[in-house]
């Protein structure tokens, strides 16, 4: 049932193409495209692309979540550390990250740094937000039952701060990873010349539309895919939270 | 005077470093611990923004940014709203374009640009339509959630009383998903300055995206910074501005936070 309304959608677009009622040219029919999807993935080109966008995603979220979980976890500890970073966060938020691109095009020169920097800021900022509002929202009643039961400093963070906060630092992680992906194609039909942000960049140039809607809908499944399976993931690894952020 | 005080106790540091790094930044650009090349002075910065608002250049690319931004917050709020209180009052529909959405929403809107442009003539129009994309998935998202919270007895009741059609649709069911389409308004529109960007940046000549690819081309680096500065500040107006607009305007409201 589930499947009926797009099945349905992608029969209508491949009959109204069949019958040149919309311009095969632009709208070329999905059952060629599907052919293309499958010849250009053995062929290696969209395969070999799709490698280099996953990887490049892979690099840019670990280097945003690495620093960026211990900076909002310590900002919700040490006001001192959120007075000061505060501003910065608020400010840069935001503002489209692609924005970053020409700067970091300027200092570090057209190339990889310069695109998985763009990416990772963009998932950033996202996952200090939400491990901050993780920490500041958690139940204040946990925290004194810690301190009672004689938790203090790092014991208490461990304990009782990180596992509160986890279900929050997880949804940011999961908006981070999917933002991350949007600014990395985004960059790579700007600037990159691989990627599968450039592979539709360069067939919508050519006018290879087959091609270009083959690599769209790689985007899509990619998509899909990274949050479809994040939300399962989170689902089954903090059964016990019941709310895991809607959006 | 004693509030001043007090407020400054209470933010000063908030206030403070962004003052301290500007000024580090200064000394470190002046003396040449930075590249002044990448790095120019905030004073130069500064110069440069006053000069490209007095010539002009900034209000005219800020404008047509505006306008677009507008345009496409209209589409997809009229659109956004419409197919969400549908899709949130009948099931099957639902059912229907859960799945298609699902595929479509992560899809980052600049790469909608190639096909937006088969659909419609291209320029303006299709840079709005590309620019609204994501906007309006977000406002149908949060729509279709908002009137799926409404309490059921709310909904039977109303039908009770002989609520039906257009009627329970603008005393009920719009009202009871008010909270989340605010919310979705907001986030639509953080969103579409981000697009609006993007998609300057690929194929156009005008607006701040513009400004900056274009200033980047011809490596006039204050004048990037200076637009960064304007593009920043319009994100900050956009989203804690109207957040406070929401909060003041209707304050029954309460923004259902969506991080």
């Amino acid at each position: 049932m589930a499947l009926a309304v797009p099945a349905l959608l992608l029969a209508l677009w491949e009959l109204c193409a069949r019958l040149a009622l919309v311009s095969p040219r632009y709208f070329p029919p999905p059952t060629q495209i599907g052919w293309v999807l499958i010849d250009r993935f053995a062929e290696g080109d969209l395969g070999a692309n799709t490698l280099v966008t996953v990887t490049r995603l892979a690099a840019a979220f670990a280097l945003a979540a690495v620093p960026a979980v211990p900076l909002g976890l310590l900002m919700g500890v040490a006001r001192p550390v959120r007075d000061v970073v505060e501003p910065y966060i608020t400010f840069i938020f935001p503002v489209p990250k692609i924005t970053l691109l020409p700067f970091l095009l300027i200092i570090l020169g057209v190339g990889e740094p310069a695109f998985v920097l763009t990416g990772a800021t963009s998932a950033f900022f996202q996952i200090v937000i939400s491990t901050l509002a993780g920490v500041q929202t958690m139940d204040p009643r946990l925290l004194e039952v810690g301190r009672n039961y004689g938790a203090h400093g790092p014991r208490l963070f461990w304990k009782i701060i990180v596992p509160a906060a986890l279900p929050a630092i997880f949804t940011g992680l999961r908006l981070g990873l999917g933002l991350a992906l949007v600014a990395l194609v985004a960059v790579e039909f700007i600037a990159a010349k691989s990627g599968l942000g450039h592979l539709v960049y360069r067939h919508w140039q050519m006018l290879s539309t087959p091609e270009m809607y083959a690599a769209f809908a790689l985007v899509g499944a990619l998509g899909l895919l990274l949050t479809r399976g994040l939300r399962a993931l989170q689902a089954r690894m903090l059964a016990w939270q019941e709310d895991v952020g809607q959006l | 005077m004693k509030t001043l005080g007090r407020w400054l106790a209470e933010h000063g540091i908030a206030v403070g470093s962004p003052i301290v790094t500007l000024c580090v930044w200064e000394w470190a650009s002046a003396t040449g611990v930075l590249r002044e090349a990448f790095f120019p002075r905030p004073s130069t910065v500064l110069a440069h923004l006053v000069q490209l608002g007095a010539d002009g250049t900034l209000w005219a690319h800020t404008a047509k940014s505006l306008i677009r931004i507008g345009w496409a917050f209209a589409l997809s709020a009229v659109f956004g709203v419409g197919v969400g209180l549908a899709m949130g009052v009948w099931r099957r529909l639902r059912d229907g374009l859960d799945p298609v959405f699902a595929v479509i929403y992560p899809i980052p809107s600049v790469l909608f640009l190639p096909l937006v442009s088969f659909l419609v003539p291209p320029g303006e129009i299709a840079l709005v339509v590309t620019t609204a994309v994501t906007s309006f998935f977000l406002v149908a998202f949060t729509t279709t959630h908002g009137v799926r919270q409404i309490d059921r007895l709310v909904v039977e009741a109303a039908v009770h009383y002989g609520a039906r059609g257009p009627r329970l649709f603008a005393a009920v069911l719009l009202p009871g998903a008010l909270p989340y389409i605010f919310t979705g308004l907001r986030l639509g529109l953080g969103f579409a300055l981000i697009v609006v960007v993007a998609v300057e940046i690929v194929s156009a000549s005008t607006g701040l995206g513009a400004l900056l690819w274009l200033s980047w081309g011809i490596l006039k680096v204050e004048d990037m910074y200076a637009t960064f500065f304007v593009i920043a500040l319009l994100g900050a107006v956009l989203s804690y501005g109207l957040a406070a607009l929401r909060a003041r305007l209707l304050p029954w409201v309460q923004d259902v936070g969506a991080r």
